[in-house]
């Protein structure tokens, strides 16, 4: 696997409505140009247990992961937070590891930033039944996370 | 007199399962039920109606693990139903995709069950992820062939998680030639390593079994030697990759395959009086706690030939390689037998791509309502998809997928072990849950009588 400096990836599950937003905004920026040293990847509902074949510590600098997550804000509003600011969760066994717990062990390697979508619905793990596609809210919200994904990567196209 | 104990959530792999266990005064197991507790989803009611292009995509997210295996067997299906025969080429390239996905599954299986194992010779279990040798080396081993899987599977698919090349008809590009060198190299490099990983998995393996007690949790259990024995069937479709009800001689029939509700099937109402904190992780279920395998199960029973039968992969090298060793060892054995065996057919399959063919069907049918069938034989075992497809709508799809012909199996070999090995002959078929908890009951007539939760 090549290695890139920048690693941008989005987690979730397109079947659980909201929970799909990771995806959605890795499909939108494959429509788009980016630099040759960024990697853009679907992590779908597996994302811990690939994205990190994905990762050098001597190649990648900086891992962007997008996901969505109850922040207590209005549907659709996008909030970031630095790898640094996680707190490790308990160890359980590797099968159901929380990402959260994996990204607590390479931030001190690779500068992570986690960037969030408040989605309008809250989904408590492994309770869904399917429902597929984004809500207006979440979908309205993906411009807005590429932009702020653009910035942190130090990539401007301008306004749009 | 019997006791009740139950082990929830079982741990070590993918989805929620609960194992419930009568036992008698010795600790042994009498009667054992291993249920999916992952609520049920429902994808192939939500597949009515839509293209033959967006069901794969679709049965690619039921899990996080085998998305490959989902998207070639619900693609397969489709073509299946609609008639549609792919060039060689393109099947050459899902069958390296096949591979891959295979390869990086078995190392990630290493993982998972050799806390289990000790260090051959002394009486340490194996942490994977301690940074002291001998371990480490293995770590960075089961990494590197992860990768190596994943980045084959990256340039024949499309993507190593969810494959994006793969479309019905076919695939939408063909390697370049650089592309080809490239995964050949990759797969010389895997060979090498799964050969020494392969060497070092079974060495544990067989010294764990040899063993006449190990520690579960501080508890000295005895091990016996005919740990995950049963004698139901095996089915395999394919050495490696599958088939499909376009073949000729297809290695699967539909009409031999039927399902039991799970309430014909697990034990009814309970209630837990074994309890035992000591076990990892956090315990096991208090006393008094109220169980219920019949009603709680989220999954049905498919049987082939009238009884459950066994998937995976000592099934495919009993079926295709005269394997013989039984149990739960035999199991991870054979498993670990696959790495070399993936590898070298992969590098077959590299070799016979021609960058130059092409890789999309010239014709491909609308469909007039066939039902069509294809397997693939995924890390965990046959995964069989099953479509009708009319004027490019599919109008049924239905996904039998490994784990869930695991089962019934799995909890018939948990008679006769020690209650606290459940999960060690558990993990032993490398479950996958999440994938398995779609609950579609068919009768005789291939009527649903159940649709537990999906109405």
């Amino acid at each position: 696997m090549l290695h890139s400096e920048i690693v941008i990836v989005g987690c979730g599950n397109p079947l659980f409505g909201d929970d799909g937003f990771g995806p959605a905004v890795i499909e939108e920026m494959e429509k788009q140009t980016l630099p040759d040293n960024v990697t853009i990847q679907d992590g779908g509902a597996g994302a811990p247990h690939f994205i990190f074949n994905f990762l050098n510590p001597e190649v990648t600098k900086k891992l962007i992961v997008v996901d969505i997550a109850d922040f207590n804000a209005k549907p659709g509003s996008i909030s970031k937070i630095s790898g640094k600011d996680l707190k490790p969760g308990a160890y359980i066994d590797p099968h159901s590891w929380d990402g959260v717990d994996q990204l607590c062990r390479i931030r001190d390697q690779i500068d992570t930033t986690i960037v969030l979508c408040q989605p309008s619905r809250i989904l408590k793990k492994g309770d869904e039944d399917v429902d597929m596609g984004l809500s207006e809210e979440v979908q309205k919200a993906i411009p807005k996370a590429i932009q702020v994904i653009l910035t942190e990567i130090g990539v401007d196209y301008g306004t749009t | 007199m019997s006791k009740v104990v139950e082990i929830s959530p079982t741990t070590r792999h993918e989805g929620h399962s609960k194992l419930v266990l009568k036992v008698n005064d010795a600790g042994i197991i009498e009667t054992g039920n291993w249920c999916s507790i992952t609520p049920v989803r429902g994808v192939e009611k939500l597949a009515v109606g839509k293209t033959p292009e967006q069901v794969p995509k679709i049965a690619s997210r039921v899990c996080g693990i085998c998305p490959i295996a989902h998207t070639l067997a619900a693609t397969e299906a489709m073509e299946a139903s609609i008639k549609c025969e792919i060039p060689k080429d393109a099947l050459m390239l899902r069958h390296i995709l096949q591979l891959a996905n295979r390869l990086h599954s078995i190392a990630l299986h290493d993982i998972l069950i050799l806390p289990d194992f000790y260090i051959p010779g002394t009486e340490t279990k194996i942490n994977p992820f301690t940074p002291e040798e001998p371990v480490r080396s293995v770590a960075k081993r089961i990494q590197r062939l992860r990768e190596i899987g994943q980045t084959i599977g990256q340039i024949a698919g499309g993507d190593c998680i969810h494959p994006r090349n793969t479309r019905v008809g076919g695939m939408y590009r063909n390697v370049s030639e650089q592309a080809k060198i490239k995964m050949y190299d990759l797969a010389k490099e895997g060979l090498v390593l799964a050969h020494a990983q392969a060497e070092f998995m079974i060495a544990v393996i067989r010294a764990y079994h040899k063993r006449d007690f190990v520690d579960v949790g501080g508890m000295k259990v005895p091990l016996p030697k005919d740990l995950g024995f049963h004698d139901q069937g095996y089915l395999a479709t394919h050495a490696f990759y599958g088939s499909s009800s376009l073949e000729e001689n297809p290695s699967w029939n539909i009409n031999r395959f039927k399902e039991a509700r799970p309430w014909d099937w697990y034990m009814g109402e309970m209630t837990v009086d074994l309890e035992e904190p000591r076990y990892p992780i956090g315990g096991t279920t208090k006393v008094g706690t109220k169980v219920n395998p019949q009603m709680e199960a989220c999954t049905g029973i498919p049987m082939y030939d009238g009884q459950p039968v066994e998937v995976g992969p000592r099934a495919r090298l009993v079926t295709y390689k005269n394997f013989d060793e039984k149990g739960t060892q035999g199991q991870n054995v054979a498993r670990e037998m696959e790495y070399q065996d993936c590898l070298y057919e992969m590098m077959d399959c590299i070799d016979l791509v021609n960058p130059m063919g092409k890789v999309i069907a010239d014709y491909i049918p609308d469909g007039d309502g066939s039902l069509g069938w294809a397997t693939n034989e995924a890390p965990r075992g046959c995964d069989a998809h099953i479509a009708r497809v009319k004027d490019w709508k599919v109008q049924y799809f239905s996904m039998l997928v490994p784990t869930t012909w695991n089962f019934a199996t799995c909890s018939a070999a948990l008679k006769g072990a020690p209650w606290q090995l459940a999960e060690v002959i558990m993990r032993g078929y490398d479950p996958c849950v999440s994938c398995a908890t779609h609950m579609i009951v068919l009768d005789e007539d291939n009527k649903v009588v159940a649709q537990k939760l999906i109405q």
